[in-house]
């Protein structure tokens, strides 16, 4: 796995952010070894590899439906990151579910040109249709349903995507047709993979708690404690850049029953 | 009237496969990229653009050739980007563009690329357009085949590599800096100017970002020569432009005309007019972020400068149409609720303003209004201008600004009929 896997030994002690460490039975760190040379492909069409965040991000997302925390955390292992920071990166993209979603994401625009062609009507067919309101995901784990803004097809309004792939002109009757097809396996969009079953929504925070809104505001993921003090980030970016962090983290679990992980955490 | 339409990048559009690189070269296309590379100087390149009075399709409108040349000569390396972050409500030129003529695009960013002498140039496609990026991912690698780019472009020695980029949903990320942020792999937020991206941009380095319409045009005005699109149109900003036309119309969709042609003419003589029955009430020019034009300005020639001594801005050339069905406080509402969710909130005045202005039309919508909501909003429209880093927050008030003070009865008559609070209750 591009020179990552550190051990083969006993798991333990390491902590969940360093995924570099072969968990015997860890699906997620098969896919990480599978994906190498896509990844290693990425990295190396950028001066920087920090550029290769996002598409790294997609990548993952495509193979394991949603960005998991396993996920960001072999990000930042790849690119020399903390955890934190591309936690903080990932969570600015309303594309990428930060927990599992439906096999279809549908996403209907409810921005200007839509609105005028009626696109209240059609959202809320789908709301009542779904028994779902935005941001949520349906009980059985096929639907999740979004209402998003201006797709750039306000032409053919109103407008959704199904899985980023477009439709055009919604009425009722082609909405009762595609969640008829959606259910019976005959839509022509492929379902999005769904490696765990989703919850009620698959956004950590709320969409209102996400800025300020007469809350709290946004902290810069580069500069912790807003005071400038860098050291913690210092201190990660030195274990990381560290080739036998991992090997003495083992050695030093290895003395300290405390570390053991459980059953859970292993598997993330 | 279909005179009024002249089809320059819409040419073949519905008509011809040309995404297929052997189409697109039977229309001439390539031609001018391999005339620059083998017969002209990046130099050459840069004087023909500047020659033409391009001006950028993106939104800002600012001279083409001018941004080039703020390049410093210092040796560093450069980079050409190219903006697909189509994301400005009302507007949808792009995504036909890039869907439906990647080449065009292609050879537009490599002409761009060479004229700046830049060795790898990007385009940043938004994340929404899955099928767009397929497309321009399958055109590149014909055009990667064809020796057109990577190294050694058709054994001329100049080295030339063009990687693409997707977005993952952030409006924000088509204003420059935040795009080249994004690209950079950070959040998609703003960064303070000066410095320019032509001084500091990705990486640090000079870097140049451009429309997608905007380069696409490079290829024409290298064929036809710079005369030829500067004399199309007012002087000061000439040429062709793709109007994205939707709402109450009959016909919406893309239309390229000379600049200059009137908002009258676009509305009823490409787009067809009204829907039958309907009268006129107004016009969003330049796509979300622009003020309501009304019937007073229906001869207002569409350019840049016109629309802006209008009262409003072309933009990035997407026109919204409103008739007399529209109800201008959700209108208002859809907007400022985009503005508000899209603030990347790094400054207070577009991250708290858009959220308290978009519950303020909420409660009013509601029918929770309270005698002051009216007038706090035709003052909060002008507390949010030129206080924030990029336009964003700057985008926020105009339209509202514009329909509360013209239709300002429709904003009352959602004040509650009886008994309405002076204050809300705490």
């Amino acid at each position: 796995m591009n020179g990552h896997v550190t051990s083969d030994g006993p798991d333990v002690g390491v902590p969940d952010w360093m995924p570099g460490v072969h968990r015997p039975g860890n699906v997620f760190d098969e896919m990480i070894a599978r994906l190498a040379p896509e990844v290693d492909a990425l990295v190396a069409q950028y001066e920087d590899s920090r550029s290769a965040l996002l598409p790294m991000a997609h990548l993952y997302q495509d193979h394991e439906g949603y960005v998991s925390p396993n996920a960001i955390a072999a990000i930042a292992y790849r690119l020399g990151l903390t955890p934190a920071v591309v936690e903080s990166t990932v969570s600015f993209y309303t594309l990428f579910y930060r927990k599992p979603v439906g096999k279809y994401m549908l996403q209907v625009c409810r921005n200007l040109s839509c609105m005028l062609n009626g696109a209240e009507e059609i959202m809320a067919y789908f709301r009542e249709r779904l028994g779902v309101d935005h941001l949520e995901t349906t009980g059985d784990g096929l639907f999740s349903y979004e209402e998003v803004e201006c797709l750039a097809a306000c032409d053919r309004a109103p407008c959704m995507q199904v899985n980023l792939e477009f439709f055009f002109d919604l009425t009722k009757a082609n909405v009762d047709d595609m969640l008829a097809a959606m259910r019976g396996g005959t839509f022509p969009v492929k379902p999005l993979v769904q490696t765990k079953p989703p919850g009620r929504s698959w956004h950590v925070v709320q969409e209102a708690g996400k800025k300020s809104a007469g809350g709290v505001g946004v902290v810069d993921p580069n500069n912790a404690g807003g005071l400038g003090d860098r050291s913690g980030i210092i201190m990660l970016d030195r274990l990381l850049a560290d080739p036998s962090f991992a090997q003495r983290t083992h050695e030093r679990a290895a003395h300290e029953p405390n570390l053991q992980p459980n059953e859970e955490d292993a598997h993330g | 009237m279909a005179d009024l339409v002249t089809k320059i990048l819409t040419q073949g559009i519905g008509e011809k496969n040309l995404r297929d690189i052997a189409v697109y070269r039977a229309t001439g296309g390539y031609t001018q990229l391999t005339r620059a590379y083998t017969e002209l100087s990046s130099k050459d390149v840069l004087e023909i653009t500047s020659g033409s009075n391009l001006r950028g399709r993106g939104g800002a409108g600012f001279p083409t050739g001018r941004k080039w040349s703020f390049l410093p000569d210092n040796g560093r390396p450069r980079y050409l980007v190219c903006n697909c972050d189509e994301a400005e409500p009302g507007t949808f030129k792009d995504h036909m563009l890039l869907e439906e003529t990647p080449h065009q695009i292609i050879e537009g960013i490599l002409l761009g690329a060479y004229g700046i002498g830049s060795h790898h140039a990007f385009i940043y496609i938004r994340g929404e357009f899955k099928r767009g990026y397929e497309i321009f991912r399958d055109a590149l690698a014909q055009a990667r085949e064809a020796g057109l780019v990577g190294k050694n472009v058709l054994g001329t020695g100049y080295d030339l590599e063009l990687t693409i980029h997707r977005g993952a949903g952030a409006y924000i990320c088509g204003e420059e800096t935040g795009l080249l942020n994004s690209l950079e792999g950070r959040r998609g937020e703003p960064r303070l100017k000066p410095p320019f991206p032509a001084i500091k941009g990705l990486y640090g380095e000079p870097t140049v970002v451009n429309n997608v319409e905007t380069l696409a045009y490079l290829p024409y005005i290298m064929k036809n020569g710079p005369e030829w699109f500067a004399k199309v149109g007012p002087e000061r900003s000439p040429g062709y432009k793709i109007v994205s036309i939707s709402g109450h119309v009959k016909k919406p969709g893309n239309y390229e005309v000379p600049m200059g042609t009137t908002i009258r003419q676009l509305i009823w003589e490409c787009a067809g007019g009204l829907r039958d029955g309907r009268t006129f009430m107004g016009v969003q020019p330049g796509g979300g972020s622009s003020a309501c034009l009304f019937e007073e300005h229906l001869d207002t020639p569409y350019d840049f400068d016109s629309v802006s001594k209008a009262g409003s801005m072309l933009g990035s050339g997407a026109m919204v149409v409103f008739d007399d069905t529209t109800d201008f406080v959700k209108a208002a509402y859809t907007l400022i609720r985009f503005f508000a969710h899209e603030s990347c909130g790094q400054c207070t005045p577009c991250r708290e303003g858009g959220h308290w202005i978009e519950k303020t039309l909420a409660r009013l919508l509601d029918g929770r209004g309270v005698a002051s909501d009216v007038e706090v909003l035709i003052s909060a429209a002008h507390q949010l201008t030129g206080l924030n880093l990029c336009a964003l927050g700057d985008s926020i008030e105009p339209f509202l600004a514009s329909v509360v003070k013209r239709f300002e009865s429709q904003f009352r008559a959602y004040l509650p009929k009886t008994g309405v609070p002076e204050k809300v209750a705490v």
